[in-house]
């Protein structure tokens, strides 16, 4: 089981969908509540482009840290490895974030998550009438796929 | 409203195409999908969404007839009341989602109903209909499409669509169940035709 | 990408500006409705144009015009528009079709002549540009159903917006 959690945020930080597959340490001992672990995850995604970006040493950039962005400047990252878990990440130039935590000994996932959006979100979200865009959803037929679609990756028994 | 050409328009312009020209089915998904959403506006409840929706069929319906009769049947309607089934269960059914319909059959119960199931329609494709939305089957715009072209036949009828659960599948099926109206009428009217 | 029959799509959406010319008595409101139903239509196709045409941002605005002209109407309408009609400083251009597949069939009848039965195009763009952090104005100032030419449609960025962090720090 290499699958812990996943969570898709749009451009204004509102977590859209959350599914946990494991999550050994319960919110409670973690960010407290769900709302605040979505607040935290968003964050951390959040900071971590524009920290990378501050950082960066070799595209130039005029702004300060923490100016407001366009979705898509500065630096982006694929993923980060921590010793207990690993995030992978993907936003699209329409500001939706794709998040994934994995076993840190997962590889790269940048296709899988581009696959979720391009197969998985557009095909069973974007296009059913019931969906508004940005809001949160919760569709049988989405959360089926995902699920089928772990387990082909072998990250889910 | 929005006539059709005139007969040298439809000639000069529309037919030109054949009929041959596609368009991407995500298109129309979004479409749909923006029908349904401003049909719900418009309604209190679930009945009430599935008659607009079959309304705006209906006049998908009644123009499609033309259509298709011009270019598949050079302009001979079906007359009986066997015959027209059979083409919206082949003809129409080609036409709109390229294929048969996967069942015809009459109803063991009432003589003047048939059932015309088929299962991922394109209209129900994208929809997962959430527990609050009880029986809602996007389908009723297939069943106004249905209904106008009967009733543009001549062969006026109650349909609906309904979702049946099938065995062994995830997905139900969607029955289309066409009730019509007058049917002794129209019965008669075919044992007076020659031929009979 | 699956296909299917166009004239579907385009009776569809004739009964349905049928159905909201029945819903409203005025015709500037069927108007607004058709743009406001493109606008939610572009909000949720363009991560399908994104996803499956796999752009990233575009470099200025003339690209994306260029971009919605050639992919855009391709993937979606199966036609393609031309670009033309540039202002000075790149923020102003038109996008002309010569092929429609909305109005085939169609012919306005003359008390419905203020009706903008494409508006729904408008609307998607404006809709599809939101997403992308682009605010534009996008209307039809030539239409074939009302005697001109082409179909002409204006498009006018407005501004180019960026994101912020959402939540207060100490929230």
């Amino acid at each position: 089981m290499g699958c812990m959690t996943f969570y898709i945020f749009n451009r204004k930080g509102r977590c859209q969908y959350y599914h946990e597959w494991q999550r050994l340490k319960p919110i409670k001992q973690g960010a407290g509540s769900q709302d605040e672990d979505f607040k935290l995850m968003f964050g951390l995604c959040w900071s971590m482009r524009a920290l990378a970006t501050a950082v960066d040493p070799k595209n130039p950039s005029k702004q300060q840290m923490g100016a407001p962005m366009r979705i898509g400047d500065g630096c982006s990252f694929n993923s980060i490895k921590t010793s207990n878990f690993k995030l992978h990440y993907l936003e699209s130039p329409s500001g939706l974030k794709f998040v994934l935590t994995t076993d840190p000994t997962v590889g790269s996932m940048v296709e899988q998550l581009q696959y979720i959006y391009a197969s998985l979100f557009v095909e069973l979200v974007a296009k059913n009438p019931l969906y508004t865009p940005g809001d949160a959803f919760l569709f049988e037929p989405f959360s089926a796929a995902l699920n089928k679609y772990m387990r082909t990756l072998g990250l889910l028994s | 409203m929005f006539q059709t050409r005139g007969s040298v328009g439809i000639v000069d312009k529309t037919f030109s195409r054949q009929g041959k020209q596609e368009i991407s089915l995500s298109s129309f998904a979004y479409l749909f999908g923006e029908l349904v959403q401003y049909c719900q506006s418009q309604v209190s409840n679930i009945g009430e969404l599935e008659r607009k929706l079959d309304e705006v069929g209906y006049g998908v319906g009644v123009r499609l007839l033309e259509v298709l009769c011009y270019r598949e049947r050079s302009q001979r309607r079906e007359t009986r009341l066997l015959d027209m089934l059979k083409f919206v269960h082949s003809t129409l059914w080609k036409y709109m989602f390229g294929r048969q319909a996967r069942d015809l059959e009459q109803s063991n119960t009432a003589e003047d109903e048939y059932m015309i199931s088929d299962s991922d329609l394109f209209v129900t494709k994208y929809v997962s209909v959430p527990r609050e939305m009880g029986h809602f089957n996007p389908a009723a715009f297939v069943a106004g499409v249905v209904r106008g072209v009967l009733e543009g036949a001549g062969f006026p009828a109650r349909v609906t669509a309904h979702y049946v659960a099938v065995k062994d599948q995830l997905r139900p099926k969607t029955v289309i169940l066409i009730k019509f109206t007058g049917y002794s009428a129209i019965m008669q009217r075919e044992q007076r035709m020659p031929g009979s | 990408m699956e296909m299917i029959n166009a004239e579907i799509f385009t009776l569809t959406y004739g009964s349905m500006v049928r159905q909201l010319v029945a819903d409203y008595e005025d015709v500037e409101e069927v108007n607004k409705q058709l743009d406001k139903m493109g606008f939610n239509i572009g909000q949720r196709l363009i991560d399908e144009y994104l996803a499956k045409s796999k752009t990233q941002r575009c470099s200025d605005f003339r690209e994306t015009a260029e971009k919605i002209a050639k992919v855009g109407f391709k993937m979606f309408l199966n036609t393609t528009a031309s670009v033309t009609n540039w202002n000075a400083d790149g923020t102003e251009c038109s996008l002309i079709l010569e092929d429609n597949p909305l109005t085939d069939f169609v012919e306005l009848p003359e008390q419905l002549s203020a009706l903008k039965y494409s508006n729904l195009l408008c609307g998607v763009i404006r809709g599809a540009l939101e997403m992308v952090n682009m605010d534009v104005e996008c209307s039809f100032v030539k239409d074939m159903l009302r005697g001109d030419d082409v179909y002409e449609m204006r498009l006018k960025l407005l501004s180019s917006s960026t994101e912020s962090y959402p939540f207060k720090d100490d929230d």
